[in-house]
């Protein structure tokens, strides 16, 4: 695989706190890698140890091809980076902004400023200060930042913070359109599945500083729970029928039947059958598919905001 | 160090922007006003008695009513109050990156850490130096005003040569607040530092050792004090401390703002 992002059993310390721990993560060039995990979970400390913004306390890092060290300068002139808040000289313009971002980064034609300017919506806003920015469009001034230079590697810690819905989408597809069409690989921190399932291709999960599990968005499917609701007119008489029939049917807290059996899931018209000829025949019977945030919860060892 | 110039055009840019040189420009153009006011004193005894303390001050600070003490008096205010104001830009150029939490933006660059913040100093050092000429020809234009007697070309001369080495003193000294305002995160602790230093300023040369405290030097160096090669070794010595500590931080500190 040719890899844009590899770690190797990277740890960061900051005293007795582990922020990172063991981190081992490869992340093909071109793809768009989702990096989720919740507050504090360790991700913007990996993007820092991935830009050579904090020492690694064990382990390593490479960015294309590089081996990241602090205040390494090799791979950043292919390297785009928004980290945390989007931070921007408040008395600079937009334009002045990323005129100093495109100075600092040499070989840049001026004319890439107003290019990033138009790609990212921001004509209007182009002569404001950047301190009098909303929320949404001071966002839009750092992922400009981040895509002023065209670069091969966008590392973006929550790229969609501050955006409203339609605003989402159009950085979901700019970010998409730039994977598929121009090859750049995407490394984005969030905290949304949701958000990043329409996104990304493959998903890393990170909590307390270890990588729980990485998995392709198609797994995503396969892993969530999924089960089958039934309410009959008479829940007890039908629940017999089912767990007469081979099926682990449950009943659950609100008096409906739970059945997670794949068979039952994958043909409920069959189990429509069998209980119209018991004489039981369903009032409400529908196919319930774990929502991701449940799902994301569920994995990281907490479950509806409790802790198991 | 690469792409130099580039970041010296950007953190002039910063600095053109900001509301900072003016208000410097305005604070710093208070000595040579206030020294032209202590001539004005100096000239007339009977204001000198009416305003009392003021009047008492200028006797001690300058004695009389000419050129070289006008000129002593800028040398002198510039190398104590540029402790301050030059540590002040220098807290503001390096501390507003960690303050607007832009430094993040500044670490992972092909322009080199090491060439942002020697354009930061460079920086610093223009801005304190065109700060020293602004207050120099405004005290050229106030002493005129108050019609100072005529001094001789060398009088002037030695005074602008006494002005500028001081001044260029009291510049090399703020690299250690520079220092302070990037471990520190931000302008608190560079602030804190400058009032220490001033503090300490006081005591040390009270106590007869001013010049061997760094920050000290420039303001004896100013009052004409006999300077031993030991003073500007000690100057010297803390300036390229002040760039070794700055440089150090910004290259292999971890950067968590």
């Amino acid at each position: 695989m040719d890899t844009a992002i590899e770690t190797n059993n990277l740890v960061k310390r900051y005293g007795d706190v582990t922020a990172v721990d063991g981190l081992s993560l490869r992340v093909a060039r071109g793809e768009i890698y989702a990096f989720l995990g919740l507050n504090g979970a360790g991700k913007t400390t990996t993007i820092r140890l991935l830009l050579g913004m904090v020492k690694p306390t064990s382990g390593e890092a490479r960015v294309l091809g590089t081996r990241i060290r602090v205040g390494e300068k090799k791979p950043w002139d292919s390297v785009g980076y928004l980290v945390e808040t989007p931070d921007a000289y408040p008395e600079l313009s937009v334009r002045e902004n990323l005129e100093a971002m495109r100075r600092l980064r040499p070989g840049i034609e001026s004319k890439a400023v107003d290019g990033v300017i138009e790609r990212l919506g921001l004509i209007a806003y182009a002569d404001r200060r950047a301190g009098t920015l909303s929320h949404g469009n001071a966002q839009r001034l750092g992922l400009a930042k981040a895509l002023l230079h065209n670069p091969e590697l966008l590392i973006l810690d929550e790229p969609s913070l501050g955006l409203d819905p339609a605003g989402i989408v159009e950085i979901r597809n700019l970010l998409i359109e730039l994977a598929r069409e121009q090859g750049v690989t995407v490394f984005m921190a969030s905290h949304i599945l949701g958000e990043v399932s329409r996104l990304a291709k493959r998903i890393g999960i990170i909590h307390q500083g270890q990588l729980l599990q990485e998995l392709d968005v198609d797994e995503l499917e396969r892993n969530r729970w999924r089960r089958l609701v039934i309410r009959t007119r008479d829940n007890h008489a039908a629940h017999a029928v089912l767990l007469n029939a081979g099926f682990s049917a449950d009943i659950t807290s609100d008096g409906m039947i739970e059945i997670k059996d794949n068979a039952a899931i994958e043909q409920p018209d069959d189990i429509a059958t069998r209980l119209v000829n018991a004489g039981h025949a369903p009032t409400m019977l529908h196919v319930e598919q774990e929502d991701l945030e449940h799902y994301f919860l569920r994995l990281i060892g907490m479950d509806g905001g409790n802790v198991k | 160090m690469n792409n130099i110039t580039q970041a010296i055009w950007v953190e002039m840019l910063k600095a053109r922007r900001s509301r900072m040189p003016l208000l410097t420009a305005l604070g710093f153009s208070l000595l040579p006003l206030g020294g032209g006011f202590f001539m004005i004193v100096l000239k007339d005894p009977e204001l000198a008695r009416r305003v009392g303390l003021i009047s008492a001050k200028a006797q001690i600070t300058m004695g009389v009513a000419d050129w070289p003490a006008y000129l002593r008096f800028l040398a002198l205010a510039n190398a104590m109050g540029g402790v301050i104001l030059f540590g002040f830009i220098a807290s503001w150029v390096f501390g507003r990156e960690y303050s607007d939490r832009t430094v993040k933006d500044l670490l992972a660059l092909p322009t080199s850490r090491s060439a942002i913040v020697f354009a930061k100093f460079v920086i610093v050092a223009v801005w304190s130096a065109a700060l020293t000429v602004f207050i120099y020809l405004i005290g050229l234009g106030v002493g005129t005003a108050v019609a100072l007697p005529p001094a001789s070309a060398d009088t002037f001369w030695q005074g602008t040569i006494t002005i500028a080495i001081s001044a260029g003193l009291t510049i090399a000294l703020v690299t250690p607040i520079a220092f302070f305002a990037s471990a520190g995160h931000g302008y608190l602790l560079p602030m804190g530092v400058v009032v220490l230093v001033m503090f300490l300023t006081q005591v040390i040369a009270m106590a007869g050792w001013g010049e061997y405290f760094p920050w000290s030097i420039p303001a004896l160096y100013a009052q004409g004090g006999n300077l031993g090669t030991a003073s500007y070794v000690i100057v010297i010595l803390t300036s390229v401390a002040g760039i070794a500590g700055t440089l150090f931080w910004w290259e292999l500190a971890d950067q968590t703002h």
